[in-house]
């Protein structure tokens, strides 16, 4: 027996849904591999992941794990225990107050006994890096702590197989980057096998095959480096390919040349079919943006802490946003980023002398002042995290709706607040009707985000729209965000996504331990190695590849730095290409 | 807004209230509720006051994490005190105005009914919430319940149920501080206006604060699926309760001052 997982034919409708959630799907996992299941939101990988662990049961076709039927009763406990889950909300897999005790929980329930049990779960701790924190509480644990700590839970199990469901996605790219490291060891130094459902095309090619689920089916599967470069295919599956295959691909569409398939499967062959095809180009200057001047909203000496006494937040913070720009806030987790976008709208206060000021039209306002506030929070629309979790009404119009009515719109002019919203955000008028509950998560955003939009805000604040989005939905969401810059809206963008901010932002701030470290034009920020190092901040994967390209092809240095003021792929492509021609 | 709240907070520490056996916490508890519900005596509730506060110095636990947990539940406080004060209408009268009417009786037995309240919360946190982790405590329960398993009550079930909602508790008050902000920032109002018009307002939160609830349910209970959780049959324990000398002696002594309260009242 080769595959330590097998389904075959496998169909599976949840009872509340008359569709099929997985629909004739078929897969093998090799023992020892790494293996990465990708698919957009809603392709039914989550319910594989389920079928597999025996949570779920599928109607038609057969799985078989560890050699084990999973619809034998008997034996289908023997599966469950040797198959971990991570899942992706941190919160909602805790079981215990303390760490120790979150660990034990798995052996406890299929009764190991003391002294293994321990030995388990102290083991399961150290290798995870929580051994020293293994009294705290797993409330107060960070985002990147808790997946840890849930990775050490299913460890204390001793599974031979692990299933990560989209466990990345809630973190930042350090952690991030920690976390895949760890189940990487996993896999080469405890030879589990791993199962990861992601939507992070890096991630993906980082495993030993990739599986691609489209409408409950697998539709591709293979060695990533031919998957994932598949340009054309990846983005009408809704996915997404790294950026070396993407340039390909883009300097296809601009010269005409194709490039032969094989250039485009890793790093190195793309960088080798480059250099032959375009060592020593020079690089025109691109057209420069001009950079807007007029201040929008100036922040002064801003400081917060929640406590008395206790850490600061922020820490004083100085900045001005401009109007029309779409600035992007960055920095790890705990750093202060929703602290201090939470004070643009006044809805928590400084301390002191740290005050914001707001021009707008003529006039000037500041949240010092109570009078100004109301104005201050419909100018300025905050959209927080997974904003769909703070919809409420029983119709999408009367949530949308309910922000402009509190600002007194009334009649045909709220109606054509909401109407106008629900198109910016791409929505048919048809949902206007429905419950938001029954729509799916991305639609649900989006009618979050038209309950701010309605508003007609003249800033535009934006917590992680994209999170958990599929690539596919992520794009989308850009392109709205895009859309609303153009017609004047300016945006604040927080983000983990240094590509996406890099690609789409007129200024990046960095923030770490509460204070901005730098504010600049995203080609200026990833000038310095050093310096991102110690803001903790991760350079974007389209800077770091074009870097190592411009070395590759020889370029003088006034096209080294041409080239590297491009911001996104297509940019590149057209500075590279358009030179050639 | 909400985050101060540390009702059903556990708050970490070595001290002797911490490490003992969570089932002779449990026995104390019941012991003390009884006693703050026997005493009338003012000498008596003084020795209570003082006795809590040896007891809140012998777990450890500093006066700010005190003051937060008693915080939340001073409106209710006050709301006893008023009530009792105003309906008791025997006695001798202190203070009277049109309709209102303020006796010796009516005051007396509204300091005692809001003092009861505050010692409850006061000893219930000391003992259990605040120096027990809710496992520790679903574990004392069951043990303690467990005789019942014989007429088939659910007992682990329940002692599964509560230490989960326990465990909850931090995570759902950070979330409605996160739904809160989220609707002020859309115009939301929770200080102003009437009290019908506030709680109307609470619909805001209280809907998706439901929703997510569910969902996190929903979730949870496939984690624990996935780990394998069935039920209480053939569970194992990392630390299993057991007894020590120490703890024995403890008990013996905080049960005893719970005895000398009631005599004290009783006596005098």
């Amino acid at each position: 027996m080769d595959f330590i997982a097998s389904a075959r034919d496998v169909r599976f409708s949840y009872s509340d849904s008359d569709r099929y959630a997985v629909d004739g799907a078929s897969l093998f996992i090799e023992e020892g591999s790494y293996v990465a299941l990708l698919g957009a939101n809603g392709s039914g990988k989550s319910t594989m992941a389920k079928l597999l662990d025996v949570i779920e049961v599928q109607d038609e076709g057969e799985i078989k794990v560890f050699g084990i039927d999973t619809k034998d009763d008997a034996r289908f406990w023997d599966i469950r225990c040797n198959v971990g889950c991570v899942f992706q909300n941190p919160d909602n897999q805790i079981v215990g107050t303390t760490v120790e005790e979150d660990v034990a929980f798995g052996p406890e329930n299929i009764g190991v006994k003391n002294p293994e049990l321990a030995e388990r779960v102290y083991k399961a701790l150290r290798y995870v890096g929580l051994y020293d924190r293994k009294e705290s509480q797993t409330a107060y644990l960070s985002g990147g702590q808790k997946q840890k700590l849930a990775i050490a839970g299913v460890l204390a199990m001793k599974p031979k197989l692990l299933i990560l469901d989209e466990a990345t996605a809630m973190l930042d790219p350090v952690s991030r980057d920690e976390f895949l490291s760890l189940a990487e060891r996993l896999v080469r130094e405890k030879k589990i096998s791993i199962l990861t459902i992601t939507h992070d095309m890096t991630e993906a090619s980082r495993t030993d095959k990739v599986l691609i689920m489209d409408k409950g089916k697998i539709t591709m599967e293979g060695d990533p480096r031919e998957i994932l470069n598949d340009v054309p295919k990846m983005l009408e599956a809704g996915l997404d390919s790294p950026i070396y295959s993407k340039l390909l691909w883009e300097l296809k569409n601009v010269t005409g040349v194709d490039y032969p398939v094989d250039s485009a499967r890793s790093i190195t062959s793309s960088l080798r079919y480059l250099s032959t095809r375009f060592t020593g180009v020079r690089i025109n200057m691109p057209k420069e943006k001009h950079p807007q001047k007029e201040t929008l909203i100036s922040i002064r000496d801003l400081s917060y802490r929640y406590e008395d006494k206790g850490p600061y937040a922020i820490k004083d913070i100085n900045l001005d946003i401009k109007k029309g720009e779409l600035l992007a806030l960055v920095g790890r987790s705990g750093c202060g980023k929703t602290t201090l976008i939470t004070h643009l709208n006044g809805i928590i206060r400084s301390e002191g002398k740290g005050k914001i000021e707001y021009r707008f039209g003529n006039e000037t306002y500041t949240t010092s002042s109570k009078r100004d506030i109301k104005k201050i929070r419909q100018k300025v629309g905050l959209v927080f995290q997974y904003p769909e979790y703070q919809l409420f009404e029983d119709t999408v119009y009367k949530d949308v709706a309910y922000g402009p009515k509190k600002m007194g719109l009334k009649g045909d002019e709220l109606d054509k607040a909401v109407r106008e919203a629900v198109k910016i955000v791409g929505l048919d008028e048809s949902v206007l009707e429905q419950s938001p509950f029954e729509l799916s998560g991305g639609q649900q955003r989006r009618v979050a985000m038209a309950g701010v939009i309605a508003m007609k805000p003249e800033v535009l604040v934006l917590d992680e729209p994209a999170a958990g989005l599929d690539p596919k939905g992520r794009r989308e969401m850009f392109k709205t965000i895009n859309d609303l810059k153009e017609s004047g809206t300016t945006i604040v963008l927080v983000t983990h996504y240094m590509d996406e901010a890099y690609e789409h932002a007129d200024r990046i701030c960095t923030m770490k331990d509460g204070m901005i470290m730098e504010v600049s034009e995203p080609c200026r920020m990833f000038e310095d190695k050093e310096e991102l190092r110690r803001m903790e901040i991760r350079s974007p994967y389209l800077r770091r590849f074009l870097e190592i390209l411009s070395i590759r092809l020889g370029l003088d240095p006034v096209s080294r730095k041409n080239l590297l003021k491009a911001q996104s792929v297509r940019q590149a492509a057209l500075m590279i290409g358009g030179a050639d021609a | 807004m909400l985050k101060d709240i540390s009702i059903g907070r556990f708050y970490r520490g070595d001290s002797v209230i911490h490490k003992l056996d969570p089932r002779f916490k449990t026995i104390l508890f019941v012991l003390f509720m009884v006693a703050v519900f026997m005493l009338e005596n003012p000498y008596a509730i003084g020795c209570l006051i003082v006795f809590s506060i040896v007891l809140q110095i012998m777990a450890k636990i500093p006066p700010k994490v005190m003051w937060n947990t008693v915080k939340p539940i001073l409106p209710i406080v006050i709301l006893i005190f008023v009530l009792n004060a105003l309906t008791i209408r025997d006695g001798k009268e202190i203070f009277s105005w049109r309709r209102i009417l303020i006796t010796d009786t009516g005051l007396k037995s509204a300091t005692l009914m809001s003092l009861r309240l505050l010692m409850m919360i006061f000893i219930t946190s000391i003992i259990l919430t605040l120096t027990t982790t809710p496992l520790k405590l679903s574990e004392a329960l069951e043990k303690l319940f467990g005789p019942l398993k014989l007429i088939k009550f659910p007992v682990h079930e329940m002692a599964m149920m509560m230490s989960i909602a326990l465990r909850f508790i931090p995570t759902l008050i950070d979330e409605t501080d996160k739904i809160m902000k989220a609707q002020v920032s859309r115009g939301a109002d929770y200080d102003t206006g009437t009290v019908l018009k506030r709680l109307k307002g609470y619909v805001t939160v209280l809907v998706p604060l439901f929703v997510s609830s569910f969902r996190r349910a929903d979730e949870l209970s496939t984690a624990m699926d996935a780990r394998c959780y069935n039920g209480g049959e053939g569970r194992t324990k990392l630390h299993p309760l057991h007894i020590t000398l120490r703890d024995i002696i403890v008990f013996i002594i905080l049960s005893l001052c719970a005895v000398a309260l009631v005599v004290i009242e009783k006596a005098l």
